[in-house]
């Protein structure tokens, strides 16, 4: 295959360059996930949230102190390559809307969005009116609720209200449900357990079930900690030492 | 998957690389110089620059892969195509290799401090993770590069290293892409759609 050559006039603006590379056209600031950038043409630099002068900035479009330190902003004139580990890129606008998406596979968005955290863990939602660069595995799906979703297919949603977990009736049931719940052992298809959907909106699946690693989870964790208190750190304590001497077995 | 018609020719290929054949072959590992004679070899044992390759000759269509990555073809037409060993997959008979030293810039992303060169008429070609983008380098318009998904590069370019490291990457605080390659000049550069790990997270 002989690939086809682009230069700074000839990259698309704001498109994909194949399906796996986005091109930005950048002209002011973008968020971008660190490490996302294979190449640009122009005068672009890239700055970590903590920069003194992105302060405003920050402080208007990024509510997720969480991910602060997975984010940069690249600033200034040109055109800007993304790519995640060769994943399907896609690009989404949205005007005056909401959208939840996995947080390891957003790669970048425009300012006049607003960045929040999901009550979902794992996902960050955004809010108004502009662009943004997302990564799946394997093409995007779009379906309407009503829907169960394989948590780990899920991409995100928009529109409408968040999932709550489905378990399969006979997985909690019975003696042998009992034993399952508490070992974590017996029979077990794994599909047990789904994101449910109801009302009005869009649901995105990807055609994998491959979740980028992000150690974003744990920090969330450590995150709500601190509604612990004495009793339930010390339960905690507790239940971590059992789990870590059952892992250390194996 | 690269498919090569061969009528008597000679394709050097990496070695391990042939998957399928038909009609008549020939496989030959190159010995010990690599067909870069004494001091060739010599040079690529100093620069850690290891490269095994092998000797094809016959009748009929060869097909060779590696790990299941894209193939991109790259035409040479008497300049030089400079390519890490790794991401070299298979190349025309007539082609010269060499190694070309390029100093630091190869630290830290796992690299080293030497590259290969080919140079000649004929056709090469490429690995990359993803389908490898070319993207032209003229006079006015250097092109920066995230080292992790530089794959090769050829024409009049100058590189070097812009670093922007500062105290903030110190204390963990960076940008995450403070060590770029600049291109510029005149030529074509090859970037893949992912990034290799590297030794250092820069």
């Amino acid at each position: 295959m002989t690939s086809t050559t682009f230069n700074a006039a000839t990259l698309p603006a704001n498109d994909n360059v194949n399906p796996y590379a986005f091109s930005v056209d950048l002209n002011g600031q973008w968020f971008t996930q660190k490490g996302k950038m294979i190449a640009y043409y122009g005068q672009i630099r890239f700055q970590a949230l903590s920069a003194g002068p992105l302060d405003m900035l920050v402080a208007e479009s990024f509510h997720s102190p969480l991910y602060a330190h997975d984010w940069i902003v690249a600033e200034g004139q040109g055109k800007l390559l993304l790519a995640d580990r060769g994943f399907d890129i896609n690009s989404y606008d949205l005007d005056k809307g909401n959208l939840t998406i996995r947080a390891a596979n957003l790669l970048a968005f425009e300012p006049g969005l607003e960045l929040k955290q999901s009550i979902i863990p794992g996902f960050l939602t955004l809010i108004g009116t502009g662009r943004f660069v997302a990564a799946s595995n394997g093409p995007v799906h779009f379906v309407e609720p009503p829907i169960r979703v394989d948590p780990q297919a899920l991409l995100g949603w928009a529109d409408c209200p968040s999932p709550c977990h489905h378990y399969d009736h006979g997985y909690v049931r019975g003696v042998l449900g009992a034993a399952r719940m508490m070992f974590g052992v017996g029979g077990t298809s794994g599909e047990e357990h789904q994101f449910d959907f109801t009302g009005e909106g869009t649901v995105l699946i990807q055609s994998s079930e491959h979740v980028t690693s992000s150690d974003a989870m744990l920090r969330e964790l450590e995150g709500q900690i601190g509604m612990l208190g004495v009793p339930g750190l010390r339960q905690l304590h507790g239940t971590i030492a059992q789990r870590l001497a059952a892992e250390q077995q194996h | 998957m690269l498919a090569v018609d061969m009528a008597g020719e000679t394709v050097r290929a990496m070695n391990g690389s042939m998957v399928a054949y038909d009609g008549e072959m020939t496989f030959k590992r190159q010995g010990m110089t690599g067909g870069e004679g004494l001091r060739g070899a010599l040079r690529r044992r100093v620069a850690g620059e290891s490269m095994t390759l092998m000797e094809v000759t016959g009748q009929g269509t060869v097909y060779f892969a590696s790990e299941a990555t894209e193939v991109t073809l790259v035409e040479l037409a008497g300049d030089t195509l400079l390519v890490e060993s790794d991401s070299l997959l298979a190349l025309d008979g007539r082609l010269q290799t060499g190694v070309q030293f390029i100093g630091l810039r190869g630290m830290g992303t796992g690299q080293g401090l030497a590259t290969t060169k080919v140079e000649g008429q004929g056709t090469v070609a490429i690995l990359s993770d993803g389908p490898a983008i070319a993207l032209e380098v003229a006079p006015g318009t250097p092109l920066c590069v995230d080292p992790h998904a530089y794959v090769a590069h050829r024409g009049q370019l100058q590189q070097d290293v812009v670093t922007d490291v500062n105290w903030r990457t110190v204390l963990g605080q960076g940008s995450g892409e403070s060590v770029q390659f600049r291109y510029q000049g005149h030529g074509l550069v090859y970037v893949q759609p992912a990034e290799r790990g590297g030794i250092l997270e820069i």
